[in-house]
């Protein structure tokens, strides 16, 4: 895939930045954009800061909050020019209790990892990899 | 996610795709049961009737007879039973209309076949990389 846009929604700056840190000792070719909760993403998915071309991907905990983050995932879904957006839930949370529902709304996919520098990367670099072999339609 | 074993459900016309997806499962060692269905049509049967084991990842290829894999996604995802699963498109169309179809349908990864068996290896090793790294 060539250049895109990646949407990280987190609330926890270090954790941002640590994202951002292993973005860049990987050089991940992709821009990253953060949000620190669902409605400062959404206003930049569509509102007042929207992202254009609206981002590929979207990398969101979606245990932080109680239902927030499956609300948002869900308006995503419904909207008609979002809906095509690959999302990745990723956790460090030990309950998996909106899995489920995270699954039913076709997630790429779900996982649990750990925010620390040393064991971030390569969890980075093979979702970096992945994201490398997968094509996206050159629109909006 | 490996050690599990989820079920592999192979969509493809193609006989010789279906050997090198078998051949690059092996190479990378790829354990996990692979089951073959040469079109959409089939593949439906085999889900509905659950003459297989319910697949937690579905590899698809676009371009086939009967029903193609687009058709074959609509339908999927309309069942309630079939809705959730993961399904990478595995095709040589890069046309962009497939494209905005297949993610409009959530696809997990839309992949270009590559034309040499080596990459093809490399693509299925990072593909591999990507299952066991989720929580399907």
């Amino acid at each position: 895939m060539g250049n895109a846009s990646i949407l990280l929604v987190d609330n926890r700056k270090a954790i941002v930045e640590c994202i951002r840190k292993s973005f860049s000792e990987i050089e991940v070719k992709h821009t990253l954009f953060s949000a620190a909760n669902e409605n400062e993403a959404w206003s930049m998915l569509d509102g007042s800061e929207k992202i254009t071309p609206i981002p590929k991907i979207i990398i969101i905990d979606i245990n932080r909050t109680k239902n927030k983050g499956i609300q948002f995932l869900t308006a995503i879904r419904n909207h008609t020019d979002l809906k095509s957006i690959l999302v990745f839930v990723i956790t460090d949370s030990k309950t998996d209790k909106n899995k489920v529902a995270a699954l039913n709304l076709n997630i790429a996919g779900y996982i649990h990892m750990s925010f620390e520098s040393q064991t971030l990367n390569p969890f980075v670099s093979v979702l970096n990899d992945y994201w490398n072999i997968i094509e996206f339609s050159s629109q909006k | 996610m490996n050690q599990k074993l989820v079920n592999i459900l192979l969509v493809e016309d193609d006989e010789v795709d279906v050997m090198n997806v078998k051949r690059a499962f092996s190479k990378n060692n790829i354990m996990n049961p692979l089951f073959v269905a040469g079109n959409g049509v089939e593949a439906l049967e085999m889900l509905e009737s659950q003459i297989i084991p319910l697949p937690k990842i579905i590899i698809l290829d676009i371009n086939m007879p009967k029903m193609n894999g687009i058709e074959f996604l609509k339908i999927m995802r309309e069942n309630e039973r079939l809705k959730n699963i993961s399904v990478f498109v595995m095709t040589t169309s890069n046309e962009d209309s497939d494209k905005i179809n297949a993610y409009n349908l959530n696809v997990a990864g839309y992949i270009l076949k590559p034309l040499s068996f080596e990459k093809f290896l490399t693509s299925v090793a990072t593909l591999k990389n990507f299952w066991q790294l989720c929580e399907l």
